[in-house]
Order: C-alpha cells, then sequence, then structure tokens
C-alpha cells in the first residue's frame, strides 16, 4: 500500500520496521519534532535538530531525492527570509554588507532604504533555513511513512462515526481521481491546439482557470453518485461500527518510540 | 434529496471539495512560481474556489478550506504538523466569511448575469480598488506616520483613489444582476481576503509555533497574500459562481443552512 507522499510524489519510507508501527506513533513522531521546532531559537539547537530529523528520515527509509520535490519550497523560503532580514530589517551587529538602495529627504526626517547585512542578520537567517529543514522533514517523515488505509483505521479505532472515516478514504481516493481528471481536461485542451509550453503566464492563469469549471462539474456528478450508493447501503454517516475487521494496537516499539519522542520534547524545552 | 438532516451527499461533496481544493492548490504550485512564501502567490488558483465553497456548502466548505489547507501545508509547502494546523484557520476563514454573509443575508443567491460588461468590469475595479487602498495603508502604517511627507500624500491619493475605484467595482457590481447576491459576493471577496491574508500572513510571520518567516516579512506577506486571493477571487471565483451555482442548486449538493 503505498504512504501519502509516495502516491504524491513517488518518495516513501522504505525500512519494514518503520512502516509497520502504528499509525499513531508514525504521527507522535513528526508532531514531536514540530514541537521542537518552536523550542530551536538558537544555532546550535536549530542545526541539532536538522541532524536529528536527518537521522529519522534516514532511519525510517525515505530517501534524501524526496527533498528534491520541496527545492523550490526551500528556496523560496531562504530568498524570502533573506531579502526580509537584508532589506526590511536592521538587525544590530558587526556590519558585513551595506549598500543604500533608495536615499531621499522626508518631512520628518532622512529616509533611507538599505541593504543591512550583520553578523546577527546571518546568524538569524541561518537558524530560520535551519527550522524550514526541520519542518520539511517532519512533514516528509509523516506523509513518507502513512498510508491513508492507516489513517481510516485510526479513525475506525477510535469509535469514531462512519462519517469521519469515510470522508477520510473519499479525500485520499479524490486527490487521485481530480489529477486523473486535471491530466485529462489537460490533455483534451492540448488536443484542440493548446500549447501550455510556449503561452506566456497570464494565458496559462487563463487556461488553468478555465479547466476548474469542467472539473467542479465532474465534483458535482460523482459527489451525488457516491453519496446515493452510501445511502443505498443503508447506513448514515452518524453510524457507528460494533465490530472491526482490523486489530491495531501498540506495540512495546511503538510505546517505546512515543516515549522517546517525549524525552526529545522535553530536551528541547529545557535547552 | 437532503432535508435539514447531515446526510451521505454532505459528508461526500466535503471530501471531494476538500481533494479537489487540495489538488488545485498542488497543480498551482508546481505550475506557477512561489513569490516567497508557498500560499502566497498572485497566481495562487487554490484559493479561488474556497469562496464559492462557503457559498454553495456553508460550514462544509470551510472544513473542506480548513483540511485542504492543512495538507497543502505539510505537501508541498512542507510546514510542520502544529504549524500547519494554526495556518489552515487562514483558507477556513475565506469560505467561513461568505458562509456566514451568504446565509444571514442571501437566503437564495442568484448570480445570473443581466449585464456580462458589468461582470468583466467586476473583477477588476473590486480588485484595483481595494488593492491601491490596502497599499495606501501600508505605506501610512509603515512609514507615513514615522517620516510624513512624500508618504502621507501618497497614502491620501492611493486610498481615496482605491475607495472611488471599488465603490465604482461595487457599483458595477449591483448592476452585473440581482443586487443583493452581487453586493453580498462582493463584500465576502473582500472580507474573506483580508481577513484570511491577516491570519495567513500572521501565522507566517508573527504567531505561530514558531512561524516560518521573521516577522519583518508581514507586510510584503500581508499585501501578497491580500492581492493574490482578490485577483483570483474575482476574476476565478465570480466565473465558478456564474457557472455553477444553478448546478449545485439542481443537483441538491446546495446547503440552505449552517451544516444541511
Amino acid at each position: 500500500m503505498p504512504t501519502i507522499l509516495g502516491e504524491l510524489a513517488g518518495v516513501e519510507a522504505s525500512r519494514e520496521w518503520y512502516r509497520g508501527l502504528h499509525v499513531l506513533t508514525k504521527f507522535f513522531i513528526p508532531f514531536s519534532l514540530s514541537l521542537c521546532i518552536l523550542f530551536a531559537d538558537d544555532l546550535v539547537s536549530a542545526f541539532s535538530l536538522v541532524l536529528v530529523s536527518l537521522f529519522l528520515v534516514y532511519a525510517s527509509g525515505l530517501p534524501l531525492s524526496g527533498l528534491k520535490r520541496y527545492v523550490v519550497i526551500i528556496g523560496s523560503l531562504t530568498s524570502f527570509i533573506a531579502v526580509s532580514l537584508f532589506l526590511f530589517a536592521r538587525i544590530p551587529g558587526r556590519v558585513i554588507f551595506e549598500a543604500t538602495l533608495l536615499r531621499f529627504e522626508a518631512e520628518k526626517g532622512v529616509f533611507e532604504w538599505k541593504v543591512y547585512v550583520t553578523d546577527a542578520a546571518l546568524v538569524y537567517a541561518c537558524v530560520f533555513v535551519s527550522r524550514i529543514f526541520a519542518m520539511i522533514f517532519s512533514a516528509m517523515l509523516l506523509l513518507g511513512s502513512v498510508t491513508d488505509r492507516e489513517i481510516v483505521w485510526g479513525l475506525r479505532s477510535l469509535g469514531l462515526p462512519f462519517g469521519a472515516s469515510i470522508a477520510a478514504s473519499l479525500f485520499f481516493r479524490g486527490v487521485k481521481i481530480f489529477v486523473s481528471d486535471f491530466l485529462t481536461i489537460r490533455e483534451a485542451m492540448m488536443a484542440r491546439g493548446v500549447d501550455f509550453e510556449r503561452f506566456s503566464l497570464r494565458r496559462k492563469f487563463s487556461l488553468y482557470s478555465n479547466a476548474l469549471i469542467p472539473l467542479l462539474a465532474l465534483m458535482i456528478t460523482r459527489s451525488y453518485e457516491v453519496s446515493l450508493a452510501l445511502e443505498t447501503r443503508g447506513i448514515t454517516p452518524q453510524s457507528r461500527a460494533k465490530t472491526v475487521y482490523h486489530r491495531y494496537g501498540l506495540g512495546r516499539l511503538d510505546l517505546a518510540l512515543i516515549l522517546a519522542s517525549l524525552l526529545v520534547v522535553v530536551a528541547y524545552a529545557s535547552w | 434529496m437532503p432535508g435539514k438532516k447531515v446526510g451521505w451527499v454532505h459528508v461526500v461533496t466535503f471530501a471531494f471539495a476538500t481533494a479537489i481544493s487540495y489538488v488545485l492548490g498542488v497543480v498551482s504550485s508546481l505550475i506557477f512560481p512561489v513569490l516567497g512564501a508557498p500560499g502566497v502567490s498572485a497566481l495562487y488558483v487554490a484559493a479561488a474556489v474556497y469562496v464559492p465553497l462557503g457559498v454553495w456548502m456553508g460550514m462544509w466548505g470551510a472544513l473542506a478550506g480548513y483540511f485542504s489547507c492543512f495538507f497543502l501545508g505539510l505537501y508541498p509547502s512542507g510546514y510542520s504538523v502544529v504549524q500547519s494546523l494554526v495556518w489552515s484557520w487562514a483558507d477556513f476563514i475565506e469560505a467561513v466569511i461568505p458562509a456566514v454573509i451568504f446565509r444571514l443575508l442571501v437566503k437564495e443567491p442568484d448570480f445570473t448575469v443581466k449585464r456580462p460588461k458589468a461582470a468583466k468590469l467586476l473583477p477588476i475595479l473590486v480588485s484595483l480598488g481595494t488593492a491601491l487602498l490596502l497599499i495606501g495603508i501600508v505605506v501610512q502604517v509603515a512609514w507615513g506616520q514615522y517620516y510624513g511627507e512624500p508618504f502621507t500624500t501618497a497614502y491620501v491619493y492611493l486610498v481615496y483613489g482605491g475607495l472611488i475605484i471599488a465603490l465604482a467595482g461595487i457599483i458595477t457590481g449591483l448592476a452585473v444582476g440581482d443586487a443583493k447576491t452581487w453586493l453580498a459576493y462582493i463584500v465576502s471577496v473582500i472580507l474573506a481576503s483580508l481577513f484570511s491574508g491577516l491570519w495567513g500572513a500572521g501565522t507566517l510571520t508573527i504567531f505561530n509555533f514558531p512561524p516560518p518567516l521573521p516577522r519583518e516579512a508581514f507586510w510584503p506577506v500581508f499585501v501578497g497574500w491580500v492581492i493574490g486571493d482578490l485577483i483570483v477571487l474575482s476574476t476565478i471565483g465570480t466565473a465558478l459562481v456564474v457557472a455553477l451555482t444553478e448546478l449545485f442548486k439542481r443537483s441538491g449538493l446546495y446547503v440552505e443552512g449552517w451544516w444541511a
């Protein structure tokens, strides 16, 4: 059964021991990493958290090539952090680079807009960039190890009504269905002479916007058909199952890993 | 057909609406360049569906906004679980505002276009006017109050110019068709963009666990978010409500109350 990231990006955890953990454990490990990010506010703690996350990614068997999917995000966030710290803020420290972009006499003084790079601003930027890597690793770890079926089992084992688990299941099925629908609509447009490679961004925007209407119209038809099919089974969204076909318990390894994750959070909180 | 009780039709439409919003988010982030912060792009097509979903599906639309944004936060945006849980309220707000406005003020929305030229002018005037107004306020808050002239003059021109253009957009909107429906829609678009921008930019830069961007980035992210949302909501969102509201009503998927 492919994981969520496996289906979206073709990247998933390959180690059986990690894939075999309870869904709660696979949720708790990245969740505790997310909590640790909150306490990583200096360069050493932020960088050590990157190493911890990287180790977990390695231990789970997630290939680092998965990072390629996030390259645009890493690049854009990093450049935005640099731009906002060097162009919109003046963080005190030893000045490394300074250049005036705009300077004029305003009513209440001189207005200056500078590129202002200090050693403190660089450290601050590095902390933010390290946190970005830690948060991306934590997201990869979660999505790369959990399957949609496990989420449904998890919801069922919590005793939630059918409505919740079927909605979760339909969401994951829906993603696949609508990606396929979108590609079909795109191909239909290309068959009518649309060249997405050559068109300008404005034209592309308009074309993709046009594709939205058939996509949503398909959603309406599908929703109607699937809800009718569910109605015919005689269950309501509020119904609860009295029996479960899949027993889903926490093992010793699960408990040990949850405890270890908690300890890591406590360690970062008391850093 | 569903009465006033929650049925499968609501749950299924909610699940599929969440899926479609998520797919659009992924597609737009892969096709169009991301400006700075993920989710903050002038061409973030996914944002366009949240206001229509709020109009059509009430609170289910708002929930679809929340959950699709939560998954978008994880992939492809790469936020952590906690950051994503907080950030996702931005898209909940984006859908809940039209849901509230339409359920309180317009029980039977009629998006029939009687004057197509007015419908074409509406997005340009509303988004341009509100964007100028917003930029004017940002100029005054960021620089005008500290430096005075020439920022205060720029602020006055931008605010008054923006206000006149936005009002012209609203008046044009009233001429498109049913005045009450279109007024509610324009107010929904403006408020949804502003409040989701405040929450979205705020959780990206000021209040999250921790914010992925430094607080100095708040104003650029906020302005980018609101202008981006205004553009896609007033262009694509308008096209969607015009084309699909009747289809939603005919299929029985339209939610008249909050949940059913």
